[in-house]
């Protein structure tokens, strides 16, 4: 008889022969551990039951498993605590920062908040959630590695998460941001403890890199973790790493890095549509137990569109409002609180942080870049300076030459055609100018 | 069982174990207390399968004996009889209590119902002394709090190392670590994790005392131990389960610099932050705005229903200008468990943990998590 059948016979005897209160004080939470060599380990919840079982239930046990398994000789009681705590009700209010470290589990790095069951889907992220289930169901099989990438605030770092939380249970899970993994190769180069750092990594079934874009451009963390990649691969370890961007689109990553990256399944996270916003709201809301009617909900969808985590602070907003104030929210106050911050000034744009952005981008002098250099490293980041300005600020051709090193503007014509033209083949130009776009807002 | 007590002592025996006297419904037993008489000694006894609480005392012990009666009523009782000898008598499971004519006779329940308080094998052992141990104990006792997620925190770490004990407790949102000096140095480092009700109710029962408290422990018990003064046998024994798990690298949490840095009279510090709460509101913000040029800090709070506050504090500053909110009331339980009259406060930019120590001496250190600023 296997163990859990045959605890679950000795307990229904038992509990004919003892008083109900006496049962459920000192036989909840026990169980059979193991049956070895005619001796049967019970695990007790605490000591006090250990001390009871011993002194004045043991005869009694005893006598009932050995009329069912005839050559039990012994038993032995061991303690193992983990009854669950208690928790008192969360007063605290949201915004009030917690320690982090304290809050994430240390073996795995990983935060228990994020759950697939509260991650929403729509049809902007589907693929990227579908793939990182199949991955949390049989990892280390199906898609290896599994790259998501996708804009800040959009729920990579969620899905990451939930995925690694959905695996933890049956498999050693790794998370780590690749900031941190980066400093841990620093200070390991720096104490010579790399090989510590490294065992970290030998052992483990799945290995979780947050934001890997941050690997660019430092040459001895990838070659760590080259070496700690394919490692893992060839167990047929799962491999999961999260990007702003497509690898294809990383700058200063070695290509035997590119290539690997780019062997398993890459799943990118779009922006989400005003339905699924709406309903990422609601859920959100749900969670800090506050109401919102829907007029409220879609007025922030519709004026916050690109970034989730920028939603929830609007939401914030509101529910200290609501929270000051009681009484329920209209339309009308919640255009009163948030008017200020929707209605704050667009990030300028102007021709140098234009320059600034794409010399940071290729990692070139910007000097460089208005110089009359024809080295072909120059040339594209000037076409793209061109095209961009151009683009988002709409100056003259003849303009743009004067500012970007006193060239003719037919130079500049032909710069910003070819752009245009590649724009249409070429996917890698296509990112790049997204990307810089992007940096320039965030100047 | 028949013996012969004070009724003072009586008194103080039940009072120090009704600490541990269960609550439950499930083991009604647990309401009860444990009343032992042996061989010189009347012990009482009571647990709630948490804790436990011996209790002795020497009697002439005319005739041995154990029985368990409800808390409520001899405590209550006992209370109320005059400060003379008391006669404890047993007959049939009930208790006989005469007392300068005084008489009753309360029902009682076999002592063989009543749970085995868990012994801890006397080797690993610590001596401390009881009033030094509970004072530092009190600075961080009302910290920890609950948490599923990480039941390690719930409790307070006692970390022993060299001729210092650190009492470290948090909350998620602040942490505390408190240092006591030890009379003699350990021989290795130890460190285990005390629920924080038992830590509450060692405080309340070994406080008084000026004593040294002896600690045994294994990797899940552990018992606190005062002696007698009069003969070798313990007086008072609190034992308890320990939390199991590691506590976090704690540590890593504590900032090694600020980049804003003020020393600042602490009553002053508090009464304006005590003032402040006033116009906090509900989310129990206030602001603390660090000019350097200016030389002082500035501490304002307000409430679109009430009105609002500043006040401003002369004060040592360093560094660079800030702006960080916290919880007025994480800010008063550091303040308020310090002792020196002067305060540093520590910061590293409006998200990051601030820091409140007192000015000249490094027993005690509070790290407590802004308020994001929106």
């Amino acid at each position: 008889m296997d163990k859990t059948k045959l605890w679950q016979t000795v307990l229904a005897q038992l509990k004919t022969n003892i008083s109900e209160a006496s049962f459920n004080t000192w036989f909840k939470n026990t169980k059979i551990e193991s049956i070895e060599n005619k001796s049967v380990t019970i695990s007790v919840p605490n000591s006090f039951v250990k001390e009871w079982l011993e002194n004045k239930y043991n005869k009694i046990i005893l006598k009932t498993i050995k009329s069912i398994e005839g050559d039990i000789k012994q038993i032995n009681y061991t303690i193992n605590n983990n009854t669950p705590v208690k928790e008192k009700e969360e007063k605290t209010n949201f915004n009030q920062m917690n320690i982090q470290e304290l809050v994430v589990d240390q073996e795995t790095g990983l935060n228990p908040k994020y759950e697939f069951d509260n991650f929403i889907i729509g049809p902007f992220n589907e693929l990227a959630h579908a793939a990182a289930y199949a991955v949390a169901e049989n990892p280390g099989s199906v898609y290896n590695p599994f790259f998501v990438y996708g804009k800040t605030g959009l729920g990579k770092t969620h899905l990451l998460q939930a995925l690694g939380n959905k695996i933890k249970e049956k498999k050693k899970v790794k998370y780590i941001q690749a900031q941190k993994f980066i400093s841990g190769i620093v200070s390991g180069i720096r104490n010579g403890t790399i090989e510590d750092f490294k065992k970290q990594y030998k052992n483990i079934d799945v290995l979780i890199i947050d934001d890997i874009q941050f690997l660019s451009g430092k040459e001895k963390t990838q070659e760590e973790f080259f070496h700690a990649f394919n490692e893992l691969y060839e167990k047929n370890k799962q491999i999961i790493l999260s990007s702003d961007r497509p690898p294809k689109s990383i700058n200063a990553l070695t290509d035997r890095l590119r290539s690997r990256f780019e062997g398993g399944m890459i799943a990118d996270i779009n922006y989400p549509d005003t339905e699924t916003r709406v309903a990422i709201l609601k859920t959100k809301a749900q969670e800090k137990n506050f109401y919102l009617n829907n007029d409220v909900l879609y007025y922030i969808a519709e004026n916050v569109q690109k970034n989730i985590r920028e939603m929830e602070g609007v939401l914030n907003k509101l529910i200290i409002y609501q929270k000051i104030n009681k009484g329920d929210l209209d339309l009308n106050s919640a255009k009163k609180i948030l008017g200020n911050v929707f209605k704050s000034p667009v990030a300028s744009v102007s021709i140098n942080k234009i320059i600034k952005a794409v010399a940071d981008f290729y990692d070139i002098n910007e000097k460089e870049i208005i110089s009359s250099s024809r080295k072909k490293e120059v040339v594209k980041p000037r076409s793209v300076i061109i095209y961009v300005t151009r683009k988002e600020l709409e100056y003259s051709f003849p303009f743009i030459g004067k500012k970007i090193g006193g060239r003719d503007h037919t130079t500049v014509m032909h710069s910003y055609n070819k752009i245009e033209k590649e724009l249409e083949t070429n996917e890698e130009t296509k990112e790049e100018i997204s990307l810089i776009k992007q940096s320039i807002l965030s100047m | 069982m028949k013996t012969t007590v004070l009724q003072k002592s009586l008194k103080e025996g039940i009072n120090t174990v009704s600490r541990a006297v269960g609550k439950s419904t499930t083991l009604p037993v647990l309401k009860n207390i444990l009343i032992k008489v042996k061989d010189n000694f009347l012990n009482i006894s009571s647990t709630d399968l948490e804790m436990g609480v011996k209790w002795w005392v020497l009697t002439k012990t005319e005739k041995k004996g154990e029985i368990t009666v409800p808390f409520s009523t001899i405590s209550s009782f006992v209370n109320l009889l005059p400060e003379k000898n008391i006669d404890l008598q047993l007959k049939d499971n009930k208790l006989t209590i005469n007392c300068e004519g005084y008489k009753t006779q309360i029902n009682g329940v076999s002592s063989e119902e009543f749970p085995i308080i868990p012994e801890v094998k006397k080797d690993k052992s610590i001596s401390i002394n009881s009033r030094l141990f509970c004072e530092g104990l009190m600075q961080v006792i009302d910290i920890p709090s609950p948490s599923k997620v990480k039941p390690e925190i719930s409790g307070v770490l006692f970390l022993f190392s060299g001729k210092q004990l650190k009492m470290v407790a948090t909350d998620s949102y602040r942490l505390t670590e408190k240092t006591v000096n030890l009379e003699n140095s350990v021989k290795s480092d130890f460190s285990f994790i005390l629920p924080q009700r038992t830590a509450r109710e060692i405080v309340n029962i070994f406080k008084e005392e000026n004593k040294n408290v002896d600690i045994f422990f294994n990797s899940n018990q552990i018992l606190f131990e005062l002696k007698m003064d009069e003969v070798d046998h313990p007086k008072t024994q609190v034992s308890s389960k320990l939390i199991e798990g590691n506590y976090p690298d704690y540590k890593e949490i504590i900032p090694s610099k600020y980049e804003t840095q003020v020393v600042l009279n602490k009553d002053e510090f508090l009464n304006k932050i005590k003032a402040a709460s006033v116009f906090s509101g509900k989310i129990n913000e206030v602001t603390l705005k660090i000019d350097t040029k200016k030389g002082e800090l500035l501490v304002k709070s307000e409430n679109p229903d009430l009105g609002d506050y500043n006040a401003n504090i002369k004060a040592k500053l360093e560094g660079d200008d800030v702006s960080i909110s916290f919880n007025y009331k994480f800010l008063l339980d550091g303040l308020n468990n310090i002792k020196s009259s002067q305060v540093l406060l520590g910061v590293n930019g409006e998200s990051n943990p601030g820091v409140i120590k007192p000015i000249g001496k490094d027993d005690f250190l509070y790290v407590v998590m802004p308020i994001k600023n929106n």
